[in-house]
């Protein structure tokens, strides 16, 4: 203890802070000028760091990890398969590279450099081989953005352990346990739905349980395990699972203490051989640190802190999935916080410190994923870190405190686009903390999200989580509440495009641009066959009621479908990759002695989303004004129109684009109600569906980028789209290319989509918001916003997030991006580089509605 | 008043605008009558102007008449339509050719090419509107402001719009030029709790130049609105080479102070900004100002700043632009 009083204090009398403070609360940081900005942070060092961060997600594949995971496998042929990944960890964690960099607090990486992208062959190593042969890896005409680059020796090497590979990865399990049924609407097959996240991935989707590791470190946590090994009935077979599951607990935690304890030598070994005085304190400070949180509880925030993103990283080396969440990081934070500026061990402005080099820390990690899948998913780096802040507590009291604030600052002071940060807001909400978030908006980087409690936990009581558990809620990866440390949520594994439901439902189950080019011909229509279920055309319908009946019966048809597909993936997790080192450090597994794969935890979703709620809402609309009660098309005409792509139909075009036709999104009840049918149809079918870890389904209501990709194969649709433009993005409006659908301000925007039954998507809403700088000016401007925030909240509206910029500017950014590096926006549930998104996404933001009113 | 068929009173309306945050307090709904007595150079309103509804014509919307010609088909004039078109596209209404006022064939364009300025509207069709954003007041200290066009003109109306409002519990605010007989502003005033005007010019020679009217009334009637409490905020459109001079300034100024105590909420000098040319475009109106070059914003912006400070030497609660807070 005695030993880092000194350090801080010798560091903060060394280097000097700069005059501007860390605020509480009020300061106006300027409005829509994004990461623009040079020197941002008030600290040299992080500016220093900063200077030399790259502001890109583009990076290079080791291939280190993927050798040794072989190399266990190998030396442990006939080993049940937790063991064998158990070994394969303790092999990554003790021989993969480590580093510590110049200037930087912090330790922790995935075993390779800053933006090295680790492989992990059980999602599929063939098609990183392949590209790497095929030149699709790097910067190419088919890869403009997120390229990787690699040795001649990565590539060799992990050309060498291909065949090892070869038929034991989550897609051939999964593959061999469906049928043609199964998978002819899926991502292999015409994409109505996609259920192929967690093919390629890990699951992720979750945050440790902070509060465990604090109390127990490594050590109490190897107790823990030694504990529940004693006394099992090895005659029992449910016994001698979890004796062979807690050995593998074993086995994995010595490797995490191995790993922890080469980054507290390598700082000794920097240490030795630093020539200024000031870092070479820092790095004997930071090697006992790291050594003593190898196996021990944090005692200071500075332990905390290195421990949190170290044990993070390990989670990533193992799991491959997104989304591995910080948790409520101003809760967790903040006894170490209150306890080190009480007694002087560290002052407010070095916590600012450590936090905004966390934050950097990491922007350093980075995640490979194929050439196809960047066009929709691009720039995500490691994706969906999300961070907590705010909110309620255990006993349903605002939470916030100064940690909440100074970690909102540290994005203002940093604005790069890790880890995403999440406010939970409710009834209570401080006034300031409110301030602070609408300024921090206003700046324009897109950060933070907001994230409501007042439906959040009434949304996670609905399913089964307790009242507890509930309000202590983090937000992971986009939109999705979860809880901390407890919960297997297996959100944002599949997505369903309700456009292309109600597309079938209107023909009779037959794609509406059936025709010979199509990849199921042969199969299907050339023999007089469909896609889907045979539920009337609209061409019969002689009430509106029969359409609405016909995509409820369609929905149903392609849930069944894509619940087959997410289970069968969800079994070949369980089978092939357990995940030892995380179970060990979740809450549940070593108690319950089954690995997290395996329901181990108190908590057991799995959670795809609805995509395409406007784009169907107004569609449903339309087909109900048009046909049924203007009479301005017959069934068969509008059918026609959307087969021709709107050719020869340019008025009817023009009409269910104009705002002659009710339209979600502008306070009209009329298209408001039909979208929410539309949404509710879709949970309706999902929602508690039994799932293989014991637990069951929950809707979301969101499509992150995979309107994108949805709109790719999908021809026109009802309410003026033309084909493969996108489907709607998540709880908003329909823009189509020929107009916005949504033109009446952010009032009505508020009104109509809270609306919706967001409550019922218990794994997450998410709303989009574009403002042009000039609307959120002065006083008036922020406090018009924040009223409009309020309401939002006060209608339970789940969560919303902003993006400000002016329309010129991104539309100049597309043209010369080099301009425009630093310009942050807001994408899905996170943030990215504008000038590193795809065109097509470019162009999805783009044509987002605009809400200015100056 | 004008009443509909069915006997109710309506107003003819140009625009709602809901989410308003730089006219009035907190957020508001603004509604914009049409009809002006008063013809400002710099007017970016156009479609405000005349007293009756009006075509809009919008080519670049225009689908093409080979493919839709809805409009023409359905034109009570058959072939002596006074729609024009031209390369298939259609160019404009010539208001000199017969024109039955029908409306029809903006009700049948499907592409809003060509729209209709000036929606007849009754009390519970606007208090519908209205009602919709009333949390929205509430948390912002907001409300409804009614503008134009000449919201005085439509007075009458006005008055039953305010008093549901006033019903509703909704602040009321009216942004007008003043132009109006003063017993009509008395009886709209019962219902009214904030008022917006223009100073545009002291002097009444030049302000009958750029407006088409004399001053002594407006003046009078800003006179008669702090004499009745009215809290009032006064703008001042600053137009570059009109009215942008030291000289005006301090009439303006002295006006403040002399006549009207300095009894005014807010004194705002608003930026001219060259808008409106393709409002004027769509109405087959020539723009007064088309020829005026604008200044560059760091020339206007500095302008108007420094004739802020000249009123605040007054004491005079002054503020460049619309985006400060209000009250
Ligand atoms: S053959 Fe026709 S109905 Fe079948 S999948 Fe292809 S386009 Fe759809
Ligand atoms: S109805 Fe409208 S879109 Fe059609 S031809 Fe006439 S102006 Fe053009």
């Amino acid at each position: 203890m005695e030993e880092n009083k000194k350090t801080y204090n010798t560091y903060k009398s060394a280097e000097k802070i700069l005059p501007q403070p860390v605020e509480p609360f009020d300061r106006e940081w300027g409005v829509g000028v994004s990461g623009n900005t040079p020197e941002p942070s008030p600290f040299p060092r992080i500016n220093r760091i900063l200077s030399k961060t790259a502001k890109t997600t583009n990076g290079f594949v080791p291939h280190e990890r993927a050798m040794l995971e072989t190399e266990a496998f190998k030396k442990n042929p006939g080993a049940p398969q937790v063991i064998k990944c158990a070994e394969a960890m303790a092999n990554i964690f003790r021989n993969t590279p480590v580093y510590i960099y110049e200037d930087e607090l912090l330790a922790g990486g995935l075993g390779c450099d800053k933006k090295g992208a680790p492989v992990f062959p059980v999602f599929g190593l063939n098609w990183v081989v392949d590209e790497m042969r095929d030149g699709l890896m790097d910067y190419s005409e088919k890869r403009t953005h997120d390229y990787f680059s690699f040795t001649k020796e990565s590539q060799e090497q992990l050309e060498s352990i291909r065949d090892f590979w070869a038929g034991n990865t989550i897609e051939d399990y999964a593959n061999s346990m469906l049928t043609d049924d199964e998978l002819k609407g899926s991502h292999a097959g015409k994409g109505v739905f996609f259920a192929d996240a967690y093919i390629y991935c890990g699951a992720g989707h979750l945050g440790l349980a902070y509060d465990k590791l604090f109390k127990l470190g490594f050590k109490g946590i190897k107790e823990l395990i030694l504990e529940n090994m004693k006394n099992i009935d090895m005659s029992d077979p449910e016994g001698l699972k979890k004796h062979t599951f807690l050995k593998a607990e074993l086995i994995v935690n010595e490797g995490a203490t191995n790993h922890i304890m080469r980054y507290a030598d390598l700082a000794k070994e920097k240490a030795d051989s630093e020539k200024d005085e000031i870092r070479r304190k820092e790095l004997l400070q930071m090697h006992e640190n790291l050594k003593w949180i190898s196996e021990n509880p944090p005692r200071t925030f500075w332990e905390a802190i290195q421990l949190v993103h170290i044990a993070n990283c390990m989670i990533h080396m193992e799991c491959n999935g997104h989304s591995i969440s910080y948790g409520r990081f101003d809760q967790y934070m903040y006894p170490f916080y209150k306890k080190d500026t009480e007694d002087g061990t560290a002052t407010r402005e070095f916590i600012q410190e450590l936090i905004e080099n966390f934050y950097l820390k990491v922007w350093d990690l980075n995640k490979l994923r194929s050439h196809i899948l960047i066009k929709t998913f691009g720039n995500g780096g490691i994706g969906g870190q999300c961070l907590t802040l705010g909110g309620l507590d255990k006993n349903g009291k605002d939470a916030t405190n100064d940690l909440t604030y100074m970690a909102i600052d540290a994005h203002i002071h940093i604005r790069i686009p890790t880890p995403w940060l999440a406010v939970r807001m409710h009834a209570g909400t401080p006034w300031e903390l409110k301030v602070k978030v609408a300024n921090s908006i206003r700046v324009g980087t897109g950060e933070p999200k907001i994230f409501n409690d007042d439906v959040a936990i009434p949304s996670m009581l609905s399913s089964g989580t307790e009242v507890k558990d509930a309000r202590d809620y983090q937000v992971v990866g986009c939109v999705e509440p979860d809880v901390t440390g407890k919960s297997y949520g297996w959100k944002d594994c599949g997505h369903m495009n309700m456009a292309k439901v109600l597309e079938l439902a209107m023909n009779d189950g037959r794609c509406i641009d059936c025709g010979p080019k199509c990849m199921r011909w042969e199969k299907c229509g050339a023999k007089g066959d469909r896609l889907g279920l045979a539920t009337g055309s609209l061409e019969n319908f002689k009430t509106f009621d029969e359409v609405l009946e016909a995509y409820d019966k369609q929905m149903k048809y392609w849930c069944d479908r894509q619940i087959a597909v997410l289970n069968a993936v969800d079994m070949a997790h369980q089978q092939l990759k357990p995940l030892p080192y995380l179970s060990s450090i979740m809450d549940g597994c070593i108690e319950s002695g089954k690995d997290i794969t395996s329901g181990g935890l108190k908590y057991n979703f799995t959670g795809p989303q609805g995509v395409a709620i406007g784009t169907t809402g107004d569609g449903l609309a339309t087909i109900k004004q048009l046909v049924f009660e203007e009479k301005k098309a017959t069934g068969k005409e509008f059918l026609e129109a959307v087969k021709n792509n709107w050719e020869g139909h340019e008025p009817l075009y023009a009409y269910v684009n104009s705002e002659k036709v009710h339209h979600y999104g502008n306070d009209d009840d009329y298209a408001d109600e039909l979208t929410k049918f539309a949404m509710d149809t879709w949970c309706r079918h999902i929602e508690k569906r039994p799932n293989p870890r014991g637990g069951f389904y929950q809707p979301g209501a969101y499509s992150v980028t995979v309107n994108v990709a949805f709109g790719l194969m999908q021809w026109a649709s009802f309410e003026g789209r033309k084909a493969y433009e996108p489907v709607s993005d998540c709880m908003g409006a329909v823009h189509t290319h020929c107009a916005s659908h949504d033109v009446s301000g952010p009032t009505a925007i508020c009104r109509s989509v809270t609306k919706l039954d967001h409550a019922r998507a218990t794994n997450g809403t998410l709303l989009n918001w574009k403002f042009s700088p000039g609307s959120l000016m002065g006083q008036t401007g922020r406090d018009s916003f924040i009223a409009l925030m309020d309401e939002y909240v006060q209608r339970k509206g789940m969560h919303s997030q902003f993006t400000v910029a002016n329309q010129e500017t991104l539309v100049e950014a597309q043209k010369n991006p080099d301009d425009y590096r630093d310009l942050l926006v807001r994408v899905a549930g996170y943030s990215a580089y504008f000038v590193e998104l795809s065109k097509e996404l470019q162009d999805d933001i783009i044509g987002r509605t605009v809400l200015s009113f100056d | 008043m004008k009443h509909t068929k069915e006997g109710e009173p309506y107003g003819l309306v140009t625009n709602i605008q809901k989410y308003t945050i730089h006219d009035g307090p907190g957020i508001r709904t603004e509604i914009f009558f049409k009809g002006c007595p008063l013809r400002c150079l710099w007017c970016s309103n156009p479609e405000g102007l005349s007293h009756s509804r009006q075509l809009g014509v919008y080519p670049s919307k225009c689908i093409g008449f080979s493919k839709c010609s809805f409009c023409i088909n359905v034109c009570p004039e058959g072939k002596d339509t006074p729609i024009i078109y031209r390369n298939d596209i259609l160019v404009n209404i010539n208001e000199n050719l017969a024109c039955d006022d029908c409306f029809k064939c903006a009700d049948e364009c499907p592409s809003r090419a060509i729209m209709i300025w000036g929606d007849k509207m009754t009390v519970p069709d606007l208090m519908k509107i209205i009602l919709e954003d009333r949390n929205f007041y509430l948390k912002t200290g907001g409300g409804v402001t009614l503008s134009g066009g000449e919201v005085m003109l439509q007075w009458d109306f006005v008055l039953l719009l305010l008093k549901a409002c006033k019903d509703a519990a909704i602040h009321t605010c009216i942004e007008s030029s003043l132009y109006c007989p003063p017993d009509h502003l008395e009886k709209v005033y019962e219902f009214t709790d904030l008022v917006i005007t223009d100073i545009k010019h002291m002097d009444s020679g030049k302000h009958k130049e750029y407006t088409g009217v004399g001053n002594e009334l407006i003046l009078s009637n800003i006179k008669k609105t702090v004499e009745l409490n009215k809290p009032l905020v006064i703008r001042i459109p600053v137009v570059p080479e009109h009215n942008n001079n030291e000289e005006n300034i301090r009439a303006t100024a002295k006006f403040i102070i002399d006549e009207l105590g300095n009894n005014i909420v807010r004194l705002q000098l608003l930026p001219f900004r060259k808008m409106g040319t393709e409002k004027y475009a769509t109405l087959c109106l020539p723009y007064p100002m088309e020829e005026f070059n604008a200044p560059e914003r760091e020339v206007w912006e500095k302008d108007l700043l420094h004739l802020t400070d000249i009123l605040k030497e007054y004491g005079i609660p002054a503020v460049a632009g619309s985006s400060g807070k209000m009250l």
